[in-house]
């Protein structure tokens, strides 16, 4: 039986590598070639399959999470229309869109800090070099930066709820009121390029090579999905402290709970409940609450396309919004 | 009977217990493959990027650059065990010693730095800053100069390894890669995979003395070991060229799928391996034939690659 599984998983494995090399060698490759930009064949190779991994994850997050949404909903609505815009962002993020631009936009300053540093004698040392055990253990060195990287994230989270500019953008991904597996990628530009920034520099100061940083944003923005899902449920007693469910995050996103009080909110961890528990921040609550920001029940107007809800973070960054 | 003769021929070639080690730059493992049935034997985590390897001077060991681990891992080059690693490296893309063994070099390729570093000690000598994106390092026999391509300014450097500085600079055809300095010290080879071909310089003089259309993406070098033809692989043309060092001309191209890279010949001119980046192969190519005679799974991005029983580097 496992002699047929492991058959089957070099099939798979495979088809995956011919797909990887005929979209790169027919497409990618030639248009590189005539952009001038060979020397970045390897890493469109690696955006490639990126693009690959985004496409069969939207597919996949389409079947299995539309399915739960249908199975057990929060809420059901006749007028879907506001979902929209959040599809356009999961598929502008999912295959590469934004990633790749900020890429390009972060890439030169990332570099050349790194270039810096180095030439003052600096060379970043990885987790590895402090555990010298995960050399030998990709798979716990992948787990360790995975713990790093989402303990930064839950205080990055914390900097968008707690910096009046910051709140300013990142208020439009909390803006759903009609909130689905789709709205985690419903971010502004310049809040994914804030974060993005940090996250990159803290990558290159613990030593998180790019194609452990690719899996481990892959894996969160799984978890993610999930946790955003339209769905009435929970991971049990256990589970609730393992990994960020979509009730413990529907309270996040809740109206006048999720972003509100002395600590500008709570649950904000993105894959793992400890650190709200750590650090004081976790609810309690066992409700499936409404989502979006009080103000929207004073009229508040946040946008319904892509593009007005791009200017209006802007201008509510600006404080003439 | 056909698979009975390779397995005997191979037996003649390579020793018995040896090793193809192949970097598989993606997954950050290098694969142990066997060279006589033709298998990967296992897959060993080694660093985070790891792209090109080259033996010591003395032959006693392999040195792997992991580029993103910022260091060096020694291995035993005919079993291809880890023995040692070495920190603070910063960066090490390609890597090469001096023919006086006096200096070990390592081009940053992602920051735009050359480093010198003791051979014996490996303690940095000179961090110089380069333009854009140093990639393959060639050496005059005399050792005085290293030759390095800067694939985003288009250029040749040419860096003085007794002052530690560069000398001068050398404008090149769009993105040249590897650099192969012919076995008389006379001429230098540049891979321009931007384009199409081949250039040829006499660094002496400093001026081009040739271009020769190889195919798309002319990339990298190794000998045939006969003292008169390198092989150059066309990554995008998915091709690869033998070009006579002696003439200066192309003797013969023949294909090899999946965006070939880096090359071994056997110590007997007969096989020709190369790393597949794209299809997560290495191919092995019969010399008399040009006919591809098998293709071996391995890891992700596979890049450098090395058996002891080479050809001769000339």
């Amino acid at each position: 039986m496992s002699a047929i599984a492991a058959g089957i998983g070099d099939r798979l494995a495979s088809l995956w590598t011919w797909l990887h090399a005929a979209l790169f060698e027919a497409v990618v490759q030639p248009l590189v070639f005539h952009l001038g930009m060979v020397t970045w064949l390897e890493a469109s190779f690696d955006a490639t399959e990126i693009f690959l991994v985004g496409a069969l994850e939207v597919l996949v997050l389409w079947a299995a999470l539309g399915a739960l949404e249908r199975w057990r909903p929060v809420e059901v609505w006749a007028d879907r229309g506001a979902v929209r815009a959040d599809v356009v962002y999961t598929l502008l993020v999912r295959l590469g869109v934004l990633p790749l631009a900020i890429f390009f936009l972060l890439l030169p300053v990332v570099d050349g800090l790194d270039g810096w540093l180095r030439m003052h004698g600096f060379i970043p040392r990885g987790l590895e070099d402090l555990f010298p055990v995960l050399f030998a253990h990709p798979l716990a060195s992948f787990l360790a930066y995975l713990v790093v990287i989402d303990f930064a994230m839950y205080w990055l989270h914390r900097a968008q709820h707690s910096f009046g500019f910051w709140w300013a953008l990142h208020a439009l991904h909390h803006s759903q009121r009609k909130m689905t597996f789709w709205t985690d990628d419903r971010n502004h530009v310049l809040d994914m390029v804030l974060t993005d920034a940090v996250l990159a520099v803290l990558a290159l100061a613990v030593g998180v090579a790019p194609g452990q940083f690719v899996a481990i944003v892959a894996v969160t923005r799984a978890a993610e999905s999930l946790a955003h899902a339209n769905v009435r449920l929970s991971f049990g007693r256990v589970g609730e402290w393992l990994l960020v469910s979509p009730r413990f995050h529907r309270l996040h996103h809740a109206i006048g709970l999720g972003h509100e009080g002395a600590r500008q909110g709570c649950n904000f961890a993105v894959l793992f409940p400890v650190w709200d528990h750590l650090f004081g921040t976790v609810s309690a609550t066992r409700e499936f609450p409404a989502t979006g920001i009080r103000d929207q029940l004073h009229g508040r107007d946040y946008g319904e396309g892509l593009w007005r809800q791009q200017w209006l973070g802007l201008k509510r960054m600006a404080g003439r919004a | 009977m056909a698979a009975l003769a390779w397995a005997f021929a191979a037996h003649a070639v390579f020793a018995p217990g040896e090793k193809v080690i192949v970097l598989n730059s993606g997954d950050g493992s290098i694969s142990i493959v066997d060279p006589v049935s033709k298998v990967e034997e296992r897959r060993v985590p080694v660093g985070k990027e790891p792209h090109h390897l080259m033996a010591t001077p003395d032959d006693r060991e392999l040195i792997v650059a992991n580029a993103a681990s910022n260091d060096l891992v020694f291995l035993d080059p005919v079993t291809g065990e880890i023995l040692r690693r070495i920190p603070d490296i910063s960066d090490p893309y390609q890597i090469g010693y001096s023919p006086d063994r006096k200096w070990f070099v390592a081009a940053s390729n992602r920051l735009d730095r050359v480093d010198i570093y003791h051979a014996g000690s490996f303690k940095l000598a000179k961090r110089l800053a380069m333009p854009k994106v140093p990639s393959h390092i060639a050496f005059s026999a005399d050792s005085r100069i290293a030759f390095v391509t800067l694939q985003e300014s288009n250029e040749i450097a040419a860096i003085g390894l007794e002052r530690h500085e560069v000398l001068w600079k050398l404008a090149t055809g769009k993105q040249p890669a590897g650099i192969w300095m012919t076995p008389d010290d006379r001429h230098l080879l540049v891979g321009i995979t931007g384009e199409s071909h081949l250039e040829i310089y006499d660094w002496r003089a400093r001026k081009l003395v040739k271009r020769i259309l190889t195919g798309l993406g002319a990339h990298n070098f190794v000998a045939r070991g006969d003292g008169r033809h390198v092989f150059l692989s066309n990554r995008m043309a998915n091709t690869i060229s033998m070009v006579d060092q002696e003439t200066l001309e192309v003797k013969e191209t023949f294909p090899v799928f999946g965006g070939p890279d880096c090359m071994e010949v056997t110590k007997d001119g007969k096989q020709l391996w190369t790393t597949a980046r794209w299809i997560r192969m290495v191919t092995v190519v019969d010399l008399e034939t040009k006919k591809v005679l098998h293709q071996i799974p391995v890891g992700k991005s596979p890049h450098g690659l090395y058996f002891r029983s080479h050809a001769p580097r000339r």
